[in-house]
């Protein structure tokens, strides 16, 4: 930040509150600006699947085959994805046993079921699969808890996260075929860093992360906001971290693509806790 | 991540009200100083610093880190906004002059009211000093006692066409020392 080489004047006593108080009123801390009017949950998923099936439309039959995750090549990883569409469809409909089964084991057959077959079959079982489950999630109440994966979630934050599981392989695809990443829409983006903010808490819980923490956490660029998150064990006192960083990046930390390590964050407040708290917002990622 | 007048428009763009704090405590000593340059002593230098900051928090979009630093945006904004309260000061006591000429009571400002337009009336005032003395002579009778032009001719002996075109000359003169001032103060 860079001043003008002037003489500074001496503040009036209280202007400084007096500023920061109309800055308030004028807009409250905490709305990005400017405004984006956000994708609904299901408008989210469905963006992500719009952009997921223009990405299979890019790849040559050799990027089909290329290895891209686990034991998946494109076209297994994109059966991998059949498989979860139809334990989400089986969770939405109230099949309880979906909630406690493994997330590979569960879709593994889906995945292997696609060797030998046609990549443009796959990507219209695919296809077919997501339309289904934007059916079935438009008949369901999006305030009901829908467990699958041993995680309960509300319909609204499930199809949230769906979006970030679409747009993470979706990039898995893209690097293997050496294409560009692909950014959500700022639209889409910003119920994603909102689910991601409102899960950190749980993160934490998860990297058995106690020690209470103050996060002031601002995420720059479309899409972004700032927050204010308390994470660790309730307690009247805790520290207090700011974190900067681009809401983009957080989002591929939230999806366990990228180590707190290999963000350009501006960090306050203790660098340990900060880390920390960076570690936890990676840990309910599934691959 | 290096602080940059970038990242703390990024910041004050995504809602960081820790950013605002951080850019008044560095800026805004810079940002009152240049508002007193124009408006003198007083509570409008205080209001301008107001505004800047408002917009800046309101628009952080509206800087571009590309073409100055915040701070000089910033000075630049209170200079604007500061000649801009000058000018309507000056607008502002003609119609009042006219006003208390014409009623037979006069208005009776609320001495908050008085306090806070004396210190705009005073650089006001002192941009109009500047002016040639034919010049500074109908402002003067025009604006601040409030003459009609036909009083403005008989009370200096000229016809009214000729104080018309005197006062015409006079507010243009007027806007470019109040220009001058401007230029000086950047």
């Amino acid at each position: 930040m860079t001043a003008d080489k002037r003489p500074d004047a001496v503040l009036p006593p209280g202007l400084r509150e007096r500023v920061m108080a109309a800055s308030h009123r004028a807009r409250p801390a905490g709305l990005a600006v400017p405004e984006i009017s956000p994708d609904s949950p299901a408008g989210a998923f469905g963006r992500a699947a719009a952009s997921f099936f223009q990405t299979l439309n890019l790849l040559s039959d050799d990027d089909w085959h290329r290895h891209v995750l686990r034991d998946l090549d494109v076209q297994g990883l994109v059966g991998h994805l059949i498989g979860v569409e139809h334990d989400v469809q089986r969770g939405i409909s109230g099949d309880t046993e979906v909630a406690s089964v493994n997330h590979v084991e569960s879709t593994q057959p889906a995945a292997l079921a696609q060797s030998g077959r046609a990549p443009t079959a796959t990507a219209a079982e695919w296809r077919e699969a997501v339309d289904t489950t934007l059916a079935v999630a438009a008949e369901s109440d999006l305030d009901a808890s829908v467990a699958i994966y041993g995680v309960p979630l509300r319909l609204r934050d499930l199809l949230v996260a769906r979006t970030f599981e679409l747009w993470t392989h979706e990039n898995d695809i893209r690097a293997v075929a050496d294409l560009e990443p692909s950014v959500p829409e700022p639209s889409t983006l910003r119920p994603m860093t909102e689910l991601a903010t409102a899960l950190l808490p749980f993160g934490a819980a998860v990297t058995d992360l106690h020690e209470p923490i103050s996060v002031h956490l601002v995420l720059t660029g479309p899409g972004g906001g700032t927050w204010d998150v308390t994470v660790g064990d309730p307690s009247p006192q805790s520290a207090e971290v700011g974190i900067v960083m681009d809401a983009v990046g957080f989002c591929r930390l939230f999806a366990n693509r990228v180590s707190p390590s290999d963000l350009d964050a501006l960090v306050t407040g203790d660098a340990r806790l900060a880390t920390s708290v960076l570690t936890a917002a990676a840990a309910l990622a599934l691959d | 991540m290096e602080p940059t007048d970038a990242l703390l428009a990024a910041r004050l763009a995504a809602g960081d009200d820790y950013a605002l704090a951080e850019a008044f405590d560095h800026l805004a000593p810079t940002v009152y100083g240049a508002a007193l340059r124009i408006l003198g002593e007083g509570s409008a230098a205080q209001d301008v610093v107001q505004d800047v900051f408002v917009e800046l928090w309101s628009h952080p979009d509206r800087y571009d880190p590309q073409a100055g630093t915040l701070g000089t945006y910033l000075n630049l904004l209170a200079r604007h906004r500061a000649v801009d309260l000058v000018r309507s000061e000056l607008r502002r006591l003609a119609r009042q002059a006219r006003h208390h000429r014409l009623s037979a009571e006069g208005h009776h400002p609320s001495p908050g009211d008085a306090v806070a337009a004396a210190d705009t009336a005073d650089a006001v005032r002192a941009a109009v000093r500047l002016l040639p003395d034919g010049q500074r002579q109908v402002v003067e009778l025009a604006y601040f006692q409030g003459l009609s032009y036909r009083e403005v001719a008989l009370a200096t002996g000229i016809p009214e066409g000729t104080a018309k075109s005197r006062v015409r000359l006079a507010l243009a003169k007027l806007e470019t020392v109040l220009d001058r001032q401007l230029l000086e103060s950047s």
